[in-house]
């Protein structure tokens, strides 16, 4: 045996001192091959003589040592400048999503902003439409536009039981005239005949043999409704010359006239074809 | 000097054909160096004793690094692949640090 350990000169008790110490000492005591030895051994009982010089095989191992080096190297260094740009470029997506995120972050401040500055507008134009329905709806019940419903009176009055044509006892289109002109000051508010609502462009006339009211011919006994305060609306007209006058034509020529007062009765609309204008417009200034 | 001529020319040849190397042998390149330069320097102490061998030179040297490369593709099957090849690296470097050291006392008889 040829090979020589290297420590050879520690003692045996050195040596056993730890398992790792004699693993690290066997690693060096072989590191050289034994087959070198053993082969020179062989050679030397041979006679042969040690055969030193290195042949071409070595030649051959050595340049594949070389090859393995060069080609190791050149991979190691072409491998890290491919790292290093995935790095810088992993660097600049980051620096790219950092700006983004600011980016949207303010957008989010400004769309937030706007957000609020919107809801504060919109709830002023809601709180506006509001107003604005209140008024026209206001506006619609006023015109007849729609049906109004309410507290108020109901006068029922006929002709004279038996009379005759063209006698006194007859109800003249000028008499309900004058007692929806009454109900008018007495504080009414909304009047219908026999279920003609009277709007803003509502006559009261004779046409032939009837009354009409909104084109529509009236049949005795005529039904006059108006909603107004039920406590004070009878006793106002009464007071009225147009309450005054029915009073005569009551007692003087036997027209049958009652009174009413209702605690809630529904007027219904005036029909949209009295509701058209033609000429009369809107000034063109803005209420 | 034939030998140190094959090393020259090997590493020149290296440098110039740049052969291209399969991805899946790329890992385990280093670790076969690193065998190679211990068969290497192993076969230089064997020289300098006097006991140097071409056949037990080329055969040290090739199964130095297919068992290294084996050791850290088996390791890298197993999930330890980057233990393993510590381990052997450590083994091969205390080997070539000893086989140094005996180089050493043979060129400077120290």
């Amino acid at each position: 045996m040829i090979a020589r350990p290297p420590f050879d000169k520690r003692s045996q008790a050195d040596r056993r001192t730890t398992s790792s110490w004699e693993l690290l000492e066997q690693v060096s005591a072989t590191s050289l091959d034994e087959d070198y030895g053993r082969v020179a051994a062989r050679r030397g009982a041979q006679g042969k003589g040690s055969r030193r010089r290195p042949k071409l095989l070595a030649a051959i191992a050595l340049l594949a040592l070389g090859v393995l080096i060069a080609v190791t190297t050149l991979q190691t260094r072409s491998a890290s400048p491919v790292d290093a740009q995935e790095r810088s470029s992993l660097v600049s997506q980051i620096h790219d999503r950092e700006a983004d995120i600011s980016r949207l972050a303010n957008r989010n401040d400004r769309l937030q902003t706007d957000v609020g500055t919107l809801q504060s507008s919109a709830e002023q134009l809601g709180g506006k439409g509001d107003t604005l329905l209140d008024a026209l709806n206001q506006a619609r019940l006023l015109t007849g536009a729609i049906p109004a419903t309410g507290p108020g009176l109901r006068i029922v009055a006929d002709d004279e039981a038996n009379g005759q044509a063209g006698s006194g006892g007859t109800i003249l289109d000028v008499d309900l005239q004058v007692m929806v002109n009454g109900l008018w000051q007495a504080g009414a508010e909304a009047i219908s005949i026999n279920g003609n609502r009277l709007g803003s462009l509502s006559a009261i006339r004779t046409a032939g043999r009837a009354i009409t009211v909104n084109y529509n011919s009236l049949i005795p006994p005529y039904v006059v409704t108006a909603i107004g305060d039920p406590d004070t609306l009878e006793a106002a007209f009464a007071e009225t010359p147009g309450g005054q006058a029915w009073f005569d034509l009551e007692t003087n020529y036997g027209i049958q006239f009652d009174m009413d007062t209702v605690d809630q009765v529904t007027l219904p609309a005036v029909p949209s074809e009295r509701l058209d204008t033609q000429y009369a417009q809107r000034p063109s200034e803005k209420p | 000097m034939i030998a140190l001529l094959g090393l020259i020319i090997g590493v020149a040849a290296g440098l110039i054909i740049e052969p291209e190397v399969p991805d899946s042998m790329e890992p385990y390149l280093p670790i076969a160096v690193v065998a190679a330069l211990d068969a290497s320097f192993g076969a230089l102490r064997a020289y300098l004793d006097d006991i140097f061998d071409d056949k037990v030179f080329v055969v040290s040297f090739l199964s130095n690094v297919i068992i290294a490369a084996l050791i850290v593709y088996l390791g890298d099957k197993l999930g330890v692949g980057a233990q393993l090849s510590t381990g052997v690296v450590v083994v091969l470097g205390i080997r070539i640090f000893s086989n140094v050291a005996a180089i050493r006392r043979h060129i400077f008889h120290a």
